[in-house]
């Protein structure tokens, strides 16, 4: 495998293609999920198609960069009829981008037939862009990938903390000046750029994804942007480089849907499993304040019943006192374990607990503590 | 016409109908986007009840699909009540996964059957006349008709029994809860039945399209009509217009029938967008036209009133002033002035303007709006 | 000597209904005033209107005489908090540190001097201990100090601020009044989206009130009486009602 990676020609171009894609849609899909607009790429993506049909209809030529400026300008324009139908009539925003998603497609599917139907159209390869096709990457189309993925990432970086504060508070920007407006159109047209990269290779049904699953997978690892982005382009490369691979090495397994599985995976690990954020510790850290609370429950409890032998601080008491004690009697014994673990409480015969100078001395501390906030 | 032809648009016809009714309650209820998230992501349950029946015209399939639907409405509404992804990026993700995991399905293990995977996403009614529905070996019409006929019943069905529920539900989802309507099982119900319908015209215009036929006619209809009946038929006769004019649109060009009815939908709202009698652009551009002059009059008059007997009156009204401060252009001043003067509202005095009587009332009327 | 604000015949429009109607005002410099009215009185859409972000049908605002776009150095906003998101990936130190991007200006990032001045800044709002903090894991009161932070690294003559008080616990109302009033002793100019009428003669010395209209303005001592109230809030006073409550 990785001999082939080195040194197989093909494979090589598949990877390095699809790792493009997924650095430069990864860092950009960033933007997109912070600013809400996960679906815009679904709805510029498959604006797109039109674009790519009627670029090889007007120029006959299939040479990537001709496909790709079709394409970036029918994504342009879908995006700016969803902006015109929400500013000048009351359709709400998703009626409108599915309404351009759907008809925009439909559009392209009638040029895209009728390309196909006509005798002389050489059609071949223009439905690799509905579902993609790594193995059809060449190092022309690598090249135009390469060039524009650079370009839109040098603009991010280039305009960092403006685009930082257009998505945080625009309107805190506008107010010290900056032309927000045309910063958003600026962003927006990098994310058209990100969508065209990877038409070829993703295609145009599931692009979006590609946009959006490694930004949401690396927000649950950080709390800043410029890590975020990071990690969304490191995800969005094995998402890319791993789905590419995968696809052009076996029969039969669409390079598109392929790269969305391994996305997806990563979205559900880091979802699962992120130190922060992640549910799994977010569900350890529920547990270990539950265990918490009842541990204190039951030693208040104990420190109530010690003060009624005021000459006796280690009296001991049964169990099934406690149980009576309180509202979860089922969670006494395990919370004077634990109370034992820690030194606390310790068992005296059959049944039978009391506190010891530490665990009293702890309740005491607990009880004025509560007196405090009450107060 | 031929029989093929006729029957062609008499299932395009039936399958927008039945695409516009739920779909009219997506665009109000804002979530146009779950039909585009559940036509896809119902391709996995629709190739596994495949594989299980071998037959793409078992109803199984449709109920697998359905329970698909609804699978994906519950998986989207888990992933954000985790709080840490918002709603829009947990349907971009949860959609394309399953529609991945429906097409690498087919490509793997069902390529070469009637299942492909263009078929899926584009659908394809030129074919649909052949397939006959036969019943002792009497033609009964077309199979896609004896699916989609149905499902269209059963939404207006729905539509009729549970039409208050769905209308309050729809403007009032607090209002609805509190009298005991269940707005989620109605929300569930109503996914349900986007799915249902999404299975049905899968085959005829697949999966992207169908998105089309839901959301475009009502979008259009939404622009002619504040009335949810009148909302309802609309959209159901936009569909079907775009319907047939997409399928002779096809036929001229010789291309993808359910590409032409997408299309059409879409110029169909963009007419709408551009010439609606109240809400369209020519409309509205019209009506701001003459609204600007009332409303540059209704400025003059209260701008007039306000600073009736105040010290500053006499440097403020004045019809230089206005270029001044309330920085109107020439011609846009001469044109308050002039309106307002012939309304009666003002008296106009060389450069000195004064309210009269009526134009005192209107601009005390105008600041109470 | 200028005011530090004036406005004239402000009127702005959403599509055709009007929003504020034929606004003058003029406030001078070193005073707090508060802008109170009830809802849909116009009372954020003023200062985002004097602020340039909403487009106007007609009037316009000068900040020391000049266009406030040729004043913008003097002048300092403060957003409601709940028109950001607080899930954003980023800390305390960078949102303060916004406060200067238009300083920077483009392409330059913040640097050490900058950082410095934001952490001066959130030294003034108590909250120097949680620079690196995520936005997200702050308390309401928390976040409107951040936000303020923010405005005074701008270090401006004018301030526009939007119902700094709203969600925040009763210490931090304390700390931002004092803050503001210190900031007035200085010289500065501050207008403040204001809720809470009791509040009004404690905290402001100015006060606008404001519906549609402008009903009146000038020193509270002034200004701020029932009559004045019933015209701006059609009769149901707040005030009054609660007022009567507290009387034995």
């Amino acid at each position: 495998m990785l001999h082939d990676l080195l040194f197989d020609y093909t494979l090589r171009t598949v990877a390095l293609g699809a790792a493009t894609l997924g650095i430069v849609s990864g860092s950009l899909g960033t933007y997109a999920v912070l600013r809400g607009q996960s679906l815009l790429g679904d709805a510029i993506s498959h604006a797109a198609l039109p674009g790519v049909a009627l670029a090889f209809m007007l120029t006959g030529s299939k040479a990537p960069l001709v496909l790709v400026i079709g394409a970036a300008l029918a994504g342009w324009i879908g995006t700016l009829a969803v902006m015109t139908v929400v500013r000048r009539s009351r359709i709400p925003y998703d009626a409108a981008l599915g309404m351009v998603l759907s008809v925009f497609f439909g559009f392209g599917l009638v040029l895209l037939v009728s390309v196909q139907r006509h005798p002389t159209g050489n059609q071949a390869g223009l439905d690799t862009f509905l579902f993609g096709q790594a193995a059809a990457l060449v190092a022309s189309d690598l090249v135009v990938m390469a060039t524009l993925g650079v370009l839109a990432l040098g603009v991010a970086l280039l305009f960092w903390k403006e685009f930082k504060l257009l998505a945080f508070d625009d309107e805190f920007g506008a107010s010290l000046g900056l032309p927000m407006r045309r910063l958003d159109i600026l962003l927006t047209t990098l994310l058209v750029i990100a969508i065209v990269i990877g038409l070829q290779t993703v295609g145009v049904v599931l692009m979006s994804a590609i946009l959006v699953a490694p930004a949401a997978a690396a927000r649950q690892w950080t709390d800043r942007l410029g890590l975020m982005m990071g990690i969304a382009a490191f995800f969005g490369a094995l998402a890319g480089a791993g789905g590419a691979i995968l696809s052009a090495t076996t029969a039969r397994l669409p390079t598109g849907p392929t790269i969305v599985i391994f996305a997806g995976v990563l979205v559900v690990v880091s979802l699962l499993f992120a130190p922060q954020r992640g549910l799994v510790a977010a569900w350890l850290r529920a547990r270990r304040n539950r265990t918490n609370l009842r541990e204190i429950g039951v030693l208040e409890d104990l420190y109530t019943l010690a003060l009624q032998h005021p000459t006796d601080p280690r009296h001991p008491h049964p169990v099934a006192t406690l149980e009576t004690m309180t509202a979860h009697p089922e969670s006494v014994k395990a919370g004077l374990a634990s109370l034992a673990e820690r030194g606390f409480a310790e068992p005296i015969g059959e049944a039978q607990w009391s506190l010891t100078d530490a665990g009293f001395a702890a309740a005491a501390a607990i009880a004025r503590n509560t007196r405090l906030e009450e107060r | 016409m031929t029989p093929a032809q006729l029957d062609i648009q008499l299932i395009a016809a039936v399958t927008a109908a039945a695409c516009a009714l739920p779909g009219v309650f997506l665009v109000l209820r804002r979530v146009s986007l779950m039909s585009d998230a559940i036509s896809h992501a119902i391709l996995p349950g629709l190739v596994l009840a495949f594989f299980v029946t071998e037959n793409l015209a078992s109803p199984l399939l449709i109920v697998a699909a359905a329970a698909t639907g609804v699978l994906t409405v519950v998986l989207i509404e888990a992933l954000s009540r985790t709080e840490r992804v918002k709603e829009d990026a947990a349907i971009g993700i949860v959609f394309p996964i399953l529609f991945s995991v429906g097409v690498i399905l087919i490509a793997r293990f069902a390529s070469g059957v009637h299942l492909d995977v263009d078929a899926v996403l584009l659908g394809e009614l030129a074919f649909a006349p052949f397939n006959r529905f036969e019943v002792g070996g009497v033609d009964l019409g077309p199979q896609a008709l004896w699916v989609m006929g149905p499902i269209l019943v059963l939404n207006l069905v729905f539509l009729a029994v549970f039409f208050k529920e769905l209308k309050l539900s729809t403007f009032d989802a607090g209002l609805a809860a509190a009298l005991g309507f269940a707005p989620g099982a109605l929300h569930y119900a109503l996914m349900t039945l986007v799915s249902v319908t999404a299975v049905g015209a899968f085959d005829a215009v697949g999966s992207i399209l169908v998105v089309a036929l839901m959301i475009a006619p009502p979008a259009t209809a939404y622009l002619l009509t504040d009335r949810l009946t009148t909302m309802l038929g609309l959209s159901a006769g936009i569909g079907v217009l775009s319907a047939i004019a997409g399928y002779w649109t096809a036929n001229l060009f010789d291309t993808s029938i359910a590409g032409a009815m997408a299309t059409m939908a879409g110029v169909a709202f963009a007419l709408t967008f551009a010439f609606a009698p109240e809400r369209g652009l020519v409309a509205q551009a019209q009506r701001r036209r003459s609204q600007r002059r009332t409303f540059a009059e209704k400025m003059l008059t209260v701008h007039l009133l306000h600073h009736e007997n105040t010290p500053q009156e006499e440097r403020e009204c004045r019809v230089p002033h206005l270029q001044e401060h309330l920085r109107w252009s020439p011609d846009f001043a001469r044109l308050a002035v002039d309106a307002a003067v012939r309304d009666g509202y003002v008296l106009r005095d060389a450069d000195r303007l004064s309210l009269t009587e009526p134009g005192r009332a209107w601009a005390q009327e105008s600041m109470v709006d | 000597m200028p005011n530090a604000i004036d406005v004239t015949d402000l009127t702005v429009a959403y599509r055709d209904t009007p929003v504020l109607w034929d606004i003058d005002l003029a406030v001078p410099e070193g005073v707090l005033m508060a802008i109170v009215g009830p809802n849909g009185a116009g009372k954020t859409t003023l200062i985002k209107a004097m602020l340039g972000l909403v487009d106007v049908a007609a009037g316009q605002t000068l900040i020391y005489g000049e266009p406030y776009a040729r004043q913008r150095s003097l002048v300092a906003y403060v957003p409601q908090r709940g028109s950001v998101d607080w899930d954003f990936p980023t800390s305390v130190l960078d949102v303060v540190m916004m406060g200067l991007y238009g300083r920077l200006g483009w392409v330059k990032r913040p640097g050490k001097k900058e950082r410095a001045a934001a952490l001066e800044a959130l030294d003034k709002v108590g909250m120097q201990d949680l620079a690196d903090r995520q936005i997200s894991q702050l308390s309401g009161g928390q976040q409107q100090r951040v936000f303020l932070a923010r405005a005074l690294v701008q270090d401006a003559q004018v301030y526009f601020m939007d119902e700094p008080f709203q969600g925040v616990d009763a210490t931090t109302e304390r700390a931002i009044v004092t803050l503001l009033q210190e900031l007035r002793q200085a010289g500065k100019t501050l207008v403040v989206v204001h809720h809470d009428l009791q509040t009004v003669p404690e905290y402001f010395d100015w006060v606008l009130l404001l519906n549609v209209r402008r009903l009146a303005v000038g020193p509270v001592a002034e200004v701020f009486t029932e009559e004045n109230l019933r015209l701006t809030y059609g009769g149901r006073i707040p005030f009054v009602q609660a007022a009567s409550v507290n009387e034995p």
